[in-house]
């Protein structure tokens, strides 16, 4: 399974030189890897049927305890095949749909670095490696949306479809970790086998959920997936419609067996997932362009799957299987035909295009075929799935379960609606009546004289067409898959099965509620629009979008603006203040106070009050040099304090640093005005006095609670002993400086070194930059 | 107001100034056993520097010693760095102290250590950067507008 | 442990502090030369009871030694401050030569991103509700 993984990387890795020599043929080369994904997945399926899931271990950083845990099971087979499956057709549609443009060779290759990082995702036992291939769909999607780098739109609708789903992956990336710390284990199957409990574990459900309806563009987190229509059509039909939006649902349907039961995993997810059905179908019908009507029923489908896995009974969750492949087969062909039309008339809009079925009897009929199945009606795989669907939500057995039936046979007469509307406004007549939105539509027709697709670019339409053709007459082809898919899920075998004649059902009777009600919507479509347009516009998630993002940017303006004000003595301030606080309240509480006495000698309270006197007079000194000479007579103190505290090594090099250092600041100083400049913000002043004055309270108490702290006596005792007999030197501070603890003197004589050289490069520097100019 | 130049420093200066580098040496040498070493030592010998600059500016700085204030730093360094080195080729911890002892006859015993020539680097380094402040911030290079001429 | 010590050394870490938060940069530097004074008394406070200077043969047995090890510590502080403190002298004397000023102004390019942040403070402040 590694190998099939870093295949995609690898091939991916030479296609961009690889399309330099052979244009747009790169693409079937790029086929050929998710082509053999499929078939090394359908050799495996027929292992696991044998011997139970294929497992597969490599140590990633064996010092963390991470390994990198693959699993292939009948759900990873059933979203293997749809990933590698529609990714061989993709591939194939791509190579007609672009021609020479020099981008073919990056798009192939992020396009099936994509691919790869789907197989990896669908594969990931480890929830860290999980998380990370989830994050490579997104980066990749970025990429792909963003490919055609010179439109704004596309780019803005990439960063926009990566901030929303990077965002998402974040919390979800928390959700993990606080659910592998509470299981012990960060191996999904271990996790699902023996689920942790506890509030923490509702938490990371939720943050889970949180990253799972970015990813599969849930009501509110939807406004990326519309915006991200700007990427090149096979992009859409391939990420936005089949695999890499239904991720969420896919860590939905693997958690929710687990997780079902827990208290707010249900109604989250039950109404998260009927908002976006609801939302996103009401919102496809009122669109002109094909590919955002399509974007929004997506939008709707994946709710109504999120709703299916969400309810978490068997029934449910079979049905939402069969809908998994269902919409990815339907909705990639949905999405290709609109990059058909797309590609041959240059237009999108519904009306624009007049009668373009009269003149593609097969694209309309394959159209027909996959949109009938996308609203539902027999005998489609799409109605398979519906009536799976309508019977499991059927017999929940909880209250909620009739309001939320409800909700979704609403939801797929909405369904069936946009459907026909899609159908009619590709390949039906123009509208003449339709409203004209924003009025900025030209009065153009486009039908006429539209080059045929060729036969090449049709195909994998066709082939998808003839699946959900095929899987709806004899379902008994498909069910087998299914079944293993859910019973990977769940655990036991399913006992049920797919059936295009279920007999007379409630399900069934639904159905066709819905078909009814759908086609009256249609029949009433001018009248619905109007309904649309004349609501008052509540909340749009776009706006939404937009504000949270200026909002940010302003935010972090403030703050800048706030904490970066450029004042040195402000950033000063703010300093020493963190100082004295950070660790001056637990110094107040944790201190031990020594004991006490005045002073060490009479001399010391003699020459410390002469230190103090200078020091404050140095602080107030309005002359330059007077405040240099006071400065210099407290080192002058010092070197006297320092023979009363027994150091005369120390006295009398501060004695003679002191006169060299009261020179070198007169030398410097001497060009400067005699007089300090008066400060010109008195107001500032008391803040002045206050930070240091707490500054000398802290240190006061410092002094006094480090000698408290003391616990072990001076390690100077040995250095006494062995001073004369290892070093050969009486005077042990002497010994310590330039034997023991030699390497530090090393160090310090470079410093002083550098300071030289760096004193005397700025000295001679010229005076400004022009000077150095001839 | 033209700056004189002061007779009386000046020959007290004359007349302090070797006894000053004299003592800097003796402070060098006694400082392993008492007060003193590389830095007190590099110290006074900067002091008499600056004293012989304080009596006759940069230019009587400059008279008094031909060898460039870099050349000390330089010197000082690879003093210190070598006499690391050599307890390292020796087979001992870098710096490790080596303890030598001669016996010079009429003036007895003489015993010192290896350290000794560190605290000669340091005294270099010490003196080096005095002189190369006195010379940079004084103006030596002759852009100093308070020369005093002699 | 004396109390007196500890005074000074909150005095002079204090007027340091002081020192340090105005704008004229050779107060910045005498400041800072002050905390270093306190910095080593510390050093030599904190690390043990006064004594008798500890040269091998100048003490006896009964008498209290001074620790050395502080104040080797501190003899490399007292040398390396001086090192910075010619250091920033020369910067003091070089932003004199170019400038003529003696003061740390504010620095431009962080006051645009403050006047940037206060419009933008404003405008949330303003904005109606």
């Amino acid at each position: 399974m590694f190998v099939l993984i870093l295949a995609f990387g690898c091939v991916a890795a030479v296609l961009p030189a690889l399309a330099a020599r052979i244009g747009r043929g790169v693409f079937y080369v790029a086929a050929a890897v998710p082509a053999a994904a499929f078939i090394w997945g359908v050799g495996a399926y027929g292992q696991i049927a044998d011997s139970g899931p294929l497992i597969e271990q490599a140590a990633w950083v064996p010092q963390l305890g991470l390994t990198l845990g693959l699993r292939f099971d009948g759900f990873a087979f059933l979203m293997l095949s749809l990933v590698a499956g529609i990714g061989v057709l993709v591939f194939i549609y791509a190579g007609s749909y672009f021609h020479a443009e020099p981008i073919i060779g990056r798009f192939a290759a992020t396009l099936l670095l994509f691919s790869g990082s789907m197989v990896g995702l669908v594969l990931a036992d480890n929830l860290l490696a999980l998380f990370l291939f989830w994050e490579l769909t997104s980066i990749t999607s970025y990429l792909l949306i963003s490919i055609e780098d010179e439109k704004t739109a596309a780019r803005s609708g990439a960063m926009q479809a990566l901030l929303i789903t990077g965002m998402g992956g974040l919390a979800m990336l928390g959700g993990f970790v606080l659910l592998g710390e509470a299981a012990g284990t960060y191996s999904m199957a271990e996790l699902l086998a023996r689920p942790p409990s506890g509030a923490v574990v509702n938490v990371a459900l939720v943050l889970v959920l949180i990253g799972a309806f970015t990813k599969s563009a849930q009501v509110p987190f939807h406004s990326w997936l519309p915006r991200a229509m700007n990427a090149p059509t096979p992009v859409s039909s391939y990420l936005h419609s089949a695999t890499m939006v239904t991720a969420g649902v896919y860590l939905v349907a693997r958690f929710t067996p687990a997780f079902a039961d827990y208290s707010l995993w249900r109604p989250l997810v039950i109404s998260f997932g009927l908002a976006s059905m609801l939302i996103g179908a009401y919102r496809s019908l009122r669109q002109h362009d094909l590919k955002l009507l399509l974007a929004y029923g997506t939008i709707s489908q994946l709710g109504l799957m999120m709703l299916l896995f969400g309810v978490g009974t068997k029934e449910s969750i079979f049905a939402g299987c069969t809908l998994l492949l269902a919409h990815g087969i339907f909705k990639a062909a949905l999405f290709m035909l609109v990059g058909i039309i797309d590609h041959q008339s240059k237009t999108r809009d519904l009306r624009k295009l007049d009668r373009l079925g009269a003149q593609w009897p097969v694209v309309a009929a394959a159209a027909g075929v996959v949109a009938a199945s996308m609203a539902g009606i027999p005998p489609l795989f799409g109605f398979i799935a519906k009536e799976e669907a309508l019977g499991a939500l059927g017999e929940t057995g909880f209250a909620w379960g009739v309001p939320v039936l409800i909700g979704v046979v609403i939801g797929s007469s909405f369904t069936v609606a946009y459907s026909a509307r899609f159908v009619w406004g590709a390949f039906g007549p123009r509208p003449v009546s339709m409203i004209p939105h924003q009025g900025s539509v030209r009065n153009e027709a486009v039908g006429q004289q539209v080059p045929k697709p060729s036969k090449m670019f049709l195909a994998p339409v066709v082939v998808l067409a003839a699946l959900t053709l095929l899987f709806g007459l004899f379902p008994s082809l498909i069910d087998p898959v299914i079944a293993r898919a859910y019973a990977s899920l769940v655990g036991v075998r399913a006992e049920d099965h797919l059936a295009l004649w279920p007999g007379f059902t409630q399900a069934l009777a639904l159905s066709a509620v819905a078909i009814g009600a759908g086609f009256a919507l249609f029949w009433w479509r001018l009248r619905v629009e109007k309904l649309q347009d004349s609501m008052p516009k509540v909340a749009s998630a776009q706006r939404g979008y937009d504000r949270t993002v200026k909002g940010l940017l302003e935010g972090a303006d403030a703050v800048t603006g706030f904490v970066q004000h450029g004042s040195l003595p402000i950033y000063l301030g703010v300093i020493l203040l963190t100082m004295i606080v950070l660790p001056g309240v637990p110094l107040l509480s944790d201190g031990v106070m020594p004991d006490l006495w005045f002073a060490d000698s009479p001399m010391q309270v003699v020459v410390g009050f002469i230190m103090i006197v200078c020091a404050c007079a140095a602080a107030v000194a309005r002359r330059r040099f007077a405040a240099v000479l006071l400065v210099g007579a407290v080192g002058y103190g010092m070197a006297a304090l320092f023979v009363i505290q027994g150091a005369p090594d120390l006295a009398i090099t501060q004695l003679l640093i002191e006169t060299l250092g009261v020179g070198v600041f007169v030398l410097a100083f001497r060009h400067l005005p005699a007089d300090f400049v008066r400060p010109k913000f008195r107001r500032s002043q008391g803040a002045q006095i206050a930070i240091a004055l707490l500054a000398g309270v802290f240190v006061f108490l410092f002094t006094l609670f480090a000698i408290g702290a003391r616990t072990e006596p001076s390690i100077s005792g040995e250095y006494l002993d062995k001073a004369y007999s290892e070093a050969g030197g009486n005077n042990v501070v002497n010994v310590i400086v330039v034997d023991f603890r030699g390497f530090d003197t090393m160090g310090e004589i470079v410093v002083l070194a550098v300071a030289a050289l760096g004193v005397a490069a700025l000295v001679r520097a010229k005076r400004s930059p022009a000077e150095v100019e001839p | 107001m033209t700056p004189r130049r002061s007779v009386i420093l000046d020959l007290c200066v004359q007349a302090e100034f070797h006894t000053l580098l004299l003592l800097s040496l003796y402070l060098l040498f006694a400082g392993h056993n008492q007060p003193g070493g590389g830095f007190a030592g590099g110290l006074v010998a900067s002091c008499a520097f600056g004293l012989r600059y304080v009596a006759g500016g940069s230019s009587a700085l400059s008279r008094s010693i031909s060898i460039p204030a870099t050349t000390f730093l330089g010197v000082g360094m690879l003093f210190a760095i070598l006499t690391g080195c050599v307890s390292l080729l020796t087979g001992h911890e870098f710096l490790e102290s080596a303890i030598f002892s001669a016996d010079l006859m009429v003036l007895g015993t003489v015993k010192t250590s290896s350290v000794l020539f560190f605290d000669i680097g340091v005294y270099l380094v010490v003196l080096g950067m005095a002189l190369l402040l006195l010379e940079q911030l004084g103006g030596a290079d002759g852009t100093d507008p308070d020369e005093v001429q002699p | 442990m004396s109390f007196f010590s500890a005074l000074i050394v909150a005095v002079l870490f204090s007027v340091g502090v002081y020192l340090l938060l105005q704008r004229t940069l050779s107060r910045i530097i005498l400041g800072l030369a002050l905390m270093g004074h306190s910095a080593n008394l510390l050093l030599m406070v904190v690390g043990g009871r006064a004594g008798k200077a500890p040269i091998v043969g100048a003490f006896g047995p009964e008498d209290t030694v001074a620790d050395p090890l502080p104040q080797a510590l501190a003899l490399t502080a007292i040398v390396i401050s001086f090192g910075v403190i010619s250091f920033l002298l020369a910067i003091a004397y070089r932003s004199w030569v170019l400038t003529q000023n003696d003061e740390v102004e504010d620095d431009v390019e962080d006051a645009r991103i403050a006047q940037l942040g206060e419009a933008e403070m404003r405008r949330w402040w303003s904005r109606p509700r």
